[in-house]
Protein backbone atom coordinates (compact mmCIF):
# COMPACT_ATOMS: atom_id res chain seq x y z
CA UNK A 1 0.00 0.00 0.00
CA UNK A 2 2.98 2.51 0.96
CA UNK A 3 4.59 1.54 -2.27
CA UNK A 4 1.83 2.59 -4.17
CA UNK A 5 1.76 5.66 -2.27
CA UNK A 6 5.23 6.11 -2.99
CA UNK A 7 4.80 5.61 -6.76
CA UNK A 8 1.90 7.85 -6.67
CA UNK A 9 3.81 10.80 -5.28
CA UNK A 10 6.39 10.37 -7.22
CA UNK A 11 4.22 10.55 -10.30
CA UNK A 12 2.43 13.35 -9.36
CA UNK A 13 6.12 15.24 -8.39
CA UNK A 14 7.30 14.29 -12.04
CA UNK A 15 4.26 15.64 -13.39
CA UNK A 16 4.00 19.15 -11.16
CA UNK A 17 7.79 19.48 -12.37
CA UNK A 18 7.21 19.02 -16.34
CA UNK A 19 4.18 21.41 -15.79
CA UNK A 20 6.53 24.03 -13.89
CA UNK A 21 9.15 23.67 -16.35
CA UNK A 22 6.96 23.78 -19.48
CA UNK A 23 4.73 27.29 -17.95
CA UNK A 24 7.88 29.06 -16.31
CA UNK A 25 8.47 32.47 -17.61
CA UNK A 26 11.37 31.83 -20.78
CA UNK A 27 14.03 34.66 -21.68
CA UNK A 28 12.53 35.41 -25.11
CA UNK A 29 14.05 33.92 -28.35
CA UNK A 30 16.66 36.57 -29.39
CA UNK A 31 16.52 38.24 -32.89
CA UNK A 32 19.15 36.02 -33.94
CA UNK A 33 18.56 37.54 -37.93
CA UNK A 34 19.36 40.79 -38.12
CA UNK A 35 22.89 41.49 -40.08
CA UNK A 36 24.95 44.22 -41.44
CA UNK A 37 27.38 42.93 -44.10
CA UNK A 38 29.79 40.84 -41.73
CA UNK A 39 28.29 41.55 -38.66
CA UNK A 40 25.54 40.88 -36.29
CA UNK A 41 23.80 43.56 -34.90
CA UNK A 42 20.96 41.36 -33.63
CA UNK A 43 21.75 42.38 -30.03
CA UNK A 44 22.55 45.58 -30.40
CA UNK A 45 20.70 48.91 -30.02
CA UNK A 46 17.40 49.53 -32.11
CA UNK A 47 18.46 51.31 -35.57
CA UNK A 48 18.72 55.10 -35.64
CA UNK A 49 17.10 56.27 -39.11
CA UNK A 50 15.73 54.90 -41.89
CA UNK A 51 16.15 50.79 -41.20
CA UNK A 52 15.82 51.03 -45.46
CA UNK A 53 18.58 53.51 -45.21
CA UNK A 54 21.12 52.34 -48.01
CA UNK A 55 23.56 52.91 -45.93
CA UNK A 56 24.54 51.38 -42.09
CA UNK A 57 26.69 52.66 -39.49
CA UNK A 58 27.35 50.13 -36.85
CA UNK A 59 29.71 51.88 -34.56
CA UNK A 60 31.40 49.29 -31.54
CA UNK A 61 31.69 51.84 -28.43
CA UNK A 62 32.05 51.64 -25.02
CA UNK A 63 30.06 54.90 -22.75
CA UNK A 64 33.21 55.22 -20.54
CA UNK A 65 36.00 55.75 -23.77
CA UNK A 66 37.14 59.42 -24.14
CA UNK A 67 37.88 58.52 -28.10
CA UNK A 68 33.78 57.75 -28.24
CA UNK A 69 33.01 60.66 -26.74
CA UNK A 70 35.09 63.00 -29.03
CA UNK A 71 33.16 61.13 -32.06
CA UNK A 72 29.91 61.40 -30.37
CA UNK A 73 30.58 65.38 -30.07
CA UNK A 74 32.42 65.86 -32.86
CA UNK A 75 31.69 64.04 -36.08
CA UNK A 76 28.33 62.36 -35.66
CA UNK A 77 26.54 65.53 -35.43
CA UNK A 78 27.52 66.56 -38.84
CA UNK A 79 26.46 63.05 -39.98
CA UNK A 80 23.50 62.72 -38.36
CA UNK A 81 22.69 65.95 -39.97
CA UNK A 82 24.16 65.07 -43.93
CA UNK A 83 23.27 61.22 -43.42
CA UNK A 84 20.82 59.85 -40.48
CA UNK A 85 18.28 62.42 -41.05
CA UNK A 86 17.84 62.46 -44.75
CA UNK A 87 17.42 58.47 -44.69
CA UNK A 88 20.73 57.77 -46.45
CA UNK A 89 22.12 56.08 -43.89
CA UNK A 90 21.40 54.62 -40.52
CA UNK A 91 23.25 53.84 -37.05
CA UNK A 92 23.96 50.81 -35.07
CA UNK A 93 25.87 50.51 -31.83
CA UNK A 94 27.28 47.26 -30.60
CA UNK A 95 28.47 47.38 -27.08
CA UNK A 96 32.42 46.75 -26.64
CA UNK A 97 32.11 47.22 -23.19
CA UNK A 98 35.56 46.41 -22.00
CA UNK A 99 37.12 49.77 -20.25
CA UNK A 100 36.19 48.99 -16.81
CA UNK A 101 33.73 47.51 -14.04
CA UNK A 102 30.98 50.34 -14.49
CA UNK A 103 31.16 49.62 -18.54
CA UNK A 104 29.46 46.39 -18.43
CA UNK A 105 26.61 47.95 -16.27
CA UNK A 106 26.07 51.67 -18.46
CA UNK A 107 25.61 49.30 -21.38
CA UNK A 108 23.14 47.51 -19.95
CA UNK A 109 21.31 50.38 -18.25
CA UNK A 110 20.88 51.36 -22.29
CA UNK A 111 18.74 48.39 -23.06
CA UNK A 112 16.56 49.21 -19.89
CA UNK A 113 15.56 51.95 -21.05
CA UNK A 114 14.94 50.89 -24.79
CA UNK A 115 12.55 48.67 -22.64
CA UNK A 116 10.66 51.60 -21.79
CA UNK A 117 11.33 53.00 -25.57
CA UNK A 118 13.99 55.66 -24.68
CA UNK A 119 17.18 53.85 -26.16
CA UNK A 120 18.84 57.00 -28.18
CA UNK A 121 17.82 58.85 -25.70
CA UNK A 122 19.71 57.21 -22.61
CA UNK A 123 22.10 56.48 -25.15
CA UNK A 124 22.97 60.81 -25.75
CA UNK A 125 22.93 61.44 -22.26
CA UNK A 126 25.59 58.64 -20.80
CA UNK A 127 27.61 60.47 -23.61
CA UNK A 128 26.66 63.85 -22.87
CA UNK A 129 27.55 63.02 -19.02
CA UNK A 130 30.45 61.42 -19.49
CA UNK A 131 33.17 62.39 -17.12
CA UNK A 132 36.94 61.93 -18.00
CA UNK A 133 37.85 59.35 -15.54
CA UNK A 134 37.26 55.44 -16.10
CA UNK A 135 35.25 53.90 -13.25
CA UNK A 136 35.62 57.39 -11.63
CA UNK A 137 31.95 56.84 -10.40
CA UNK A 138 29.81 58.72 -12.82
CA UNK A 139 28.38 55.49 -14.54
CA UNK A 140 27.64 53.95 -11.26
CA UNK A 141 24.38 52.08 -10.54
CA UNK A 142 23.52 55.08 -8.85
CA UNK A 143 23.86 57.67 -11.33
CA UNK A 144 22.62 55.45 -14.06
CA UNK A 145 19.74 55.72 -11.99
CA UNK A 146 19.52 58.77 -11.82
CA UNK A 147 20.04 59.20 -15.75
CA UNK A 148 16.79 57.12 -15.91
CA UNK A 149 15.24 59.92 -13.53
CA UNK A 150 16.48 63.14 -15.86
CA UNK A 151 14.95 61.53 -18.80
CA UNK A 152 11.42 60.67 -16.89
CA UNK A 153 11.53 57.11 -17.02
CA UNK A 154 9.40 54.74 -15.22
CA UNK A 155 11.80 54.61 -12.36
CA UNK A 156 10.77 51.37 -10.62
CA UNK A 157 10.71 49.36 -13.74
CA UNK A 158 13.87 50.65 -15.04
CA UNK A 159 15.76 50.42 -11.35
CA UNK A 160 14.08 46.43 -11.55
CA UNK A 161 15.60 45.78 -14.50
CA UNK A 162 19.19 47.26 -13.99
CA UNK A 163 19.21 45.31 -10.59
CA UNK A 164 18.61 42.15 -11.97
CA UNK A 165 21.02 42.46 -14.74
CA UNK A 166 18.32 41.51 -17.54
CA UNK A 167 20.79 42.33 -20.37
CA UNK A 168 24.00 41.21 -18.83
CA UNK A 169 23.98 38.19 -21.74
CA UNK A 170 22.81 40.38 -24.15
CA UNK A 171 26.19 42.51 -23.52
CA UNK A 172 28.49 40.01 -23.15
CA UNK A 173 26.92 38.86 -27.01
CA UNK A 174 27.93 42.39 -28.32
CA UNK A 175 31.37 41.81 -26.66
CA UNK A 176 31.93 38.76 -28.42
CA UNK A 177 30.29 39.80 -31.79
CA UNK A 178 32.78 42.97 -31.41
CA UNK A 179 35.32 40.37 -31.03
CA UNK A 180 34.33 38.42 -33.88
CA UNK A 181 33.97 41.18 -36.29
CA UNK A 182 38.18 42.09 -35.24
CA UNK A 183 37.47 45.46 -33.28
CA UNK A 184 40.69 46.10 -30.93
CA UNK A 185 39.65 49.28 -29.70
CA UNK A 186 37.02 51.89 -29.59
CA UNK A 187 35.08 53.40 -31.48
CA UNK A 188 35.50 50.91 -33.96
CA UNK A 189 32.94 51.81 -37.43
CA UNK A 190 31.93 49.19 -39.72
CA UNK A 191 30.24 51.24 -42.74
CA UNK A 192 27.89 48.96 -44.86
CA UNK A 193 26.42 49.93 -48.08
CA UNK A 194 25.52 48.06 -51.70
CA UNK A 195 28.90 48.70 -52.78
CA UNK A 196 30.76 46.35 -50.01
CA UNK A 197 31.96 47.43 -46.45
CA UNK A 198 34.55 49.39 -44.70
CA UNK A 199 36.08 49.75 -41.29
CA UNK A 200 37.15 53.07 -39.65
CA UNK A 201 39.21 52.77 -36.19
CA UNK A 202 39.21 55.58 -34.20
CA UNK A 203 37.34 58.78 -33.45
CA UNK A 204 37.87 60.19 -37.18
CA UNK A 205 36.41 63.27 -38.12
CA UNK A 206 33.72 63.63 -40.13
CA UNK A 207 35.41 64.23 -43.86
CA UNK A 208 36.43 60.84 -43.56
CA UNK A 209 32.93 59.47 -42.60
CA UNK A 210 31.71 61.48 -46.01
CA UNK A 211 34.22 59.91 -48.48
CA UNK A 212 33.98 56.11 -47.14
CA UNK A 213 29.90 56.84 -46.70
CA UNK A 214 29.72 57.95 -50.31
CA UNK A 215 32.38 55.20 -51.65
CA UNK A 216 29.89 52.20 -50.10
CA UNK A 217 26.41 53.85 -51.22
CA UNK B 1 72.60 72.10 -21.63
CA UNK B 2 73.40 70.20 -24.48
CA UNK B 3 77.09 68.97 -25.33
CA UNK B 4 78.21 70.36 -28.83
CA UNK B 5 80.04 66.27 -29.20
CA UNK B 6 76.93 64.98 -29.04
CA UNK B 7 75.38 66.30 -32.52
CA UNK B 8 78.42 67.20 -33.66
CA UNK B 9 78.48 63.64 -34.88
CA UNK B 10 75.94 62.73 -38.23
CA UNK B 11 75.01 59.78 -36.33
CA UNK B 12 73.88 61.34 -32.88
CA UNK B 13 71.32 64.38 -35.02
CA UNK B 14 69.94 60.88 -37.06
CA UNK B 15 69.73 59.54 -33.78
CA UNK B 16 67.55 62.81 -32.56
CA UNK B 17 65.93 62.99 -35.41
CA UNK B 18 64.56 59.39 -35.94
CA UNK B 19 63.91 59.63 -31.86
CA UNK B 20 61.30 62.61 -32.47
CA UNK B 21 59.70 61.68 -35.85
CA UNK B 22 59.15 58.28 -33.90
CA UNK B 23 57.66 58.85 -30.83
CA UNK B 24 55.97 62.04 -32.23
CA UNK B 25 53.78 59.97 -34.62
CA UNK B 26 53.74 57.30 -31.89
CA UNK B 27 52.05 59.38 -29.50
CA UNK B 28 49.81 60.97 -32.14
CA UNK B 29 48.79 57.94 -33.38
CA UNK B 30 47.47 56.62 -29.82
CA UNK B 31 46.18 59.77 -28.59
CA UNK B 32 43.74 59.73 -31.75
CA UNK B 33 45.49 63.01 -32.96
CA UNK B 34 46.86 60.73 -36.48
CA UNK B 35 44.98 58.55 -38.42
CA UNK B 36 46.54 56.52 -41.20
CA UNK B 37 43.70 54.14 -42.53
CA UNK B 38 41.08 54.41 -44.68
CA UNK B 39 43.28 57.58 -45.58
CA UNK B 40 46.37 59.65 -43.73
CA UNK B 41 43.94 62.75 -41.64
CA UNK B 42 45.53 64.97 -38.72
CA UNK B 43 42.59 66.05 -35.99
CA UNK B 44 42.56 67.82 -32.90
CA UNK B 45 39.38 67.33 -30.89
CA UNK B 46 38.28 70.80 -29.08
CA UNK B 47 40.06 70.76 -25.67
CA UNK B 48 42.87 68.18 -26.31
CA UNK B 49 45.76 70.76 -27.02
CA UNK B 50 47.21 70.98 -24.21
CA UNK B 51 47.38 66.74 -24.53
CA UNK B 52 48.78 68.01 -27.73
CA UNK B 53 51.26 70.00 -26.50
CA UNK B 54 52.61 67.68 -24.05
CA UNK B 55 53.59 65.03 -27.05
CA UNK B 56 55.08 67.48 -28.47
CA UNK B 57 57.50 68.36 -25.80
CA UNK B 58 57.95 64.81 -24.65
CA UNK B 59 58.81 63.86 -28.10
CA UNK B 60 61.16 67.10 -28.17
CA UNK B 61 62.67 66.44 -24.87
CA UNK B 62 63.41 62.79 -25.57
CA UNK B 63 65.27 63.52 -29.05
CA UNK B 64 67.89 65.16 -26.93
CA UNK B 65 68.17 63.06 -23.91
CA UNK B 66 68.15 59.74 -25.43
CA UNK B 67 71.13 60.60 -27.62
CA UNK B 68 73.15 61.59 -25.00
CA UNK B 69 72.43 58.92 -22.99
CA UNK B 70 73.43 56.77 -25.36
CA UNK B 71 76.59 58.99 -26.09
CA UNK B 72 77.33 58.67 -22.34
CA UNK B 73 76.68 55.15 -22.50
CA UNK B 74 79.53 54.39 -24.91
CA UNK B 75 81.94 57.05 -23.19
CA UNK B 76 80.86 55.60 -20.24
CA UNK B 77 79.90 58.53 -18.37
CA UNK B 78 76.23 57.89 -16.83
CA UNK B 79 72.84 55.73 -16.46
CA UNK B 80 70.17 55.58 -19.15
CA UNK B 81 67.67 57.38 -17.35
CA UNK B 82 66.07 58.99 -20.48
CA UNK B 83 64.98 55.87 -21.74
CA UNK B 84 62.43 55.15 -19.27
CA UNK B 85 61.09 58.51 -19.05
CA UNK B 86 60.37 58.39 -23.05
CA UNK B 87 58.69 55.53 -23.01
CA UNK B 88 56.72 56.13 -19.49
CA UNK B 89 55.73 59.21 -21.41
CA UNK B 90 54.53 56.98 -24.47
CA UNK B 91 52.54 54.53 -22.39
CA UNK B 92 50.59 57.04 -20.14
CA UNK B 93 48.78 57.65 -23.91
CA UNK B 94 49.01 54.57 -25.86
CA UNK B 95 46.48 52.90 -23.48
CA UNK B 96 42.75 53.88 -22.83
CA UNK B 97 39.57 52.95 -25.47
CA UNK B 98 42.63 52.44 -28.16
CA UNK B 99 44.50 48.65 -29.20
CA UNK B 100 47.34 49.11 -26.75
CA UNK B 101 44.53 49.41 -23.97
CA UNK B 102 42.19 46.68 -25.26
CA UNK B 103 45.28 44.18 -25.85
CA UNK B 104 46.32 45.34 -21.85
CA UNK B 105 42.72 44.47 -20.96
CA UNK B 106 42.60 41.18 -22.74
CA UNK B 107 46.05 40.07 -21.43
CA UNK B 108 46.01 40.75 -17.73
CA UNK B 109 42.27 40.74 -17.54
CA UNK B 110 40.94 42.98 -14.53
CA UNK B 111 44.54 43.82 -12.86
CA UNK B 112 45.06 44.91 -17.15
CA UNK B 113 42.00 47.02 -16.98
CA UNK B 114 43.09 48.78 -13.96
CA UNK B 115 46.14 50.00 -15.16
CA UNK B 116 44.69 50.72 -18.39
CA UNK B 117 42.62 52.63 -17.08
CA UNK B 118 44.87 54.55 -14.45
CA UNK B 119 47.10 55.27 -17.76
CA UNK B 120 44.58 56.58 -18.93
CA UNK B 121 43.07 58.71 -16.44
CA UNK B 122 45.93 60.33 -15.74
CA UNK B 123 47.25 60.83 -19.12
CA UNK B 124 48.33 64.23 -19.47
CA UNK B 125 49.74 64.18 -15.70
CA UNK B 126 51.84 61.36 -16.35
CA UNK B 127 53.07 62.51 -19.30
CA UNK B 128 54.04 65.76 -17.75
CA UNK B 129 56.23 64.08 -14.97
CA UNK B 130 57.63 62.01 -17.44
CA UNK B 131 58.85 65.48 -19.49
CA UNK B 132 60.17 66.27 -15.08
CA UNK B 133 62.05 63.26 -15.78
CA UNK B 134 63.92 63.56 -18.90
CA UNK B 135 64.31 66.91 -18.06
CA UNK B 136 66.40 65.53 -14.94
CA UNK B 137 67.83 63.09 -17.12
CA UNK B 138 69.22 65.83 -19.64
CA UNK B 139 70.86 67.59 -16.82
CA UNK B 140 72.45 64.61 -15.33
CA UNK B 141 73.65 63.42 -18.71
CA UNK B 142 75.29 66.95 -19.96
CA UNK B 143 76.97 66.91 -16.35
CA UNK B 144 78.46 63.36 -16.87
CA UNK B 145 79.67 64.08 -20.44
CA UNK B 146 81.27 67.12 -19.26
CA UNK B 147 82.60 65.13 -17.01
CA UNK B 148 83.94 62.51 -18.67
CA UNK B 149 85.45 64.79 -21.01
CA UNK B 150 87.62 66.63 -18.76
CA UNK B 151 89.09 63.43 -17.71
CA UNK B 152 89.66 61.93 -20.82
CA UNK B 153 91.09 65.31 -21.83
CA UNK B 154 88.83 66.03 -25.26
CA UNK B 155 88.34 69.65 -24.13
CA UNK B 156 92.09 70.32 -25.01
CA UNK B 157 90.80 69.95 -28.64
CA UNK B 158 88.48 72.77 -27.91
CA UNK B 159 84.83 71.37 -28.16
CA UNK B 160 82.65 73.64 -25.98
CA UNK B 161 79.64 72.80 -24.15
Amino acid sequence: MNAKYAIFAAAAVAVALVVVVAYSPQEQAPAITRMHGSVSTAMGSPILGDPDAPVTIVEFGDYQCHQCYNWFHNSKPAITEKYIDTGMASLVFVDMAFLGRDSPKAAQATYCADDQGMYWAYHDTLYQMQEPRIDGGWASEERLKAFAFLLNLDQEMFDSCLDSSKYANRVQTNVGEARKAGVSGTPTFVIVGPSGEEKIVGAQPYLVFERIIESVA
Amino acid sequence: MIPRQVFAEPAYSAMAAAVFTSMLVLMLAASGFVFFEPYVVGHVPPGSEANLATIIALSGVSAVVIPMNVYGLRARAGKPGGFFGSAFGAAAGACGCGPAGFALVSALGPAGAAASAFLANYETPLRVAAIGVMLVSWWAAARSIRAACRVDGKLTRGQKF
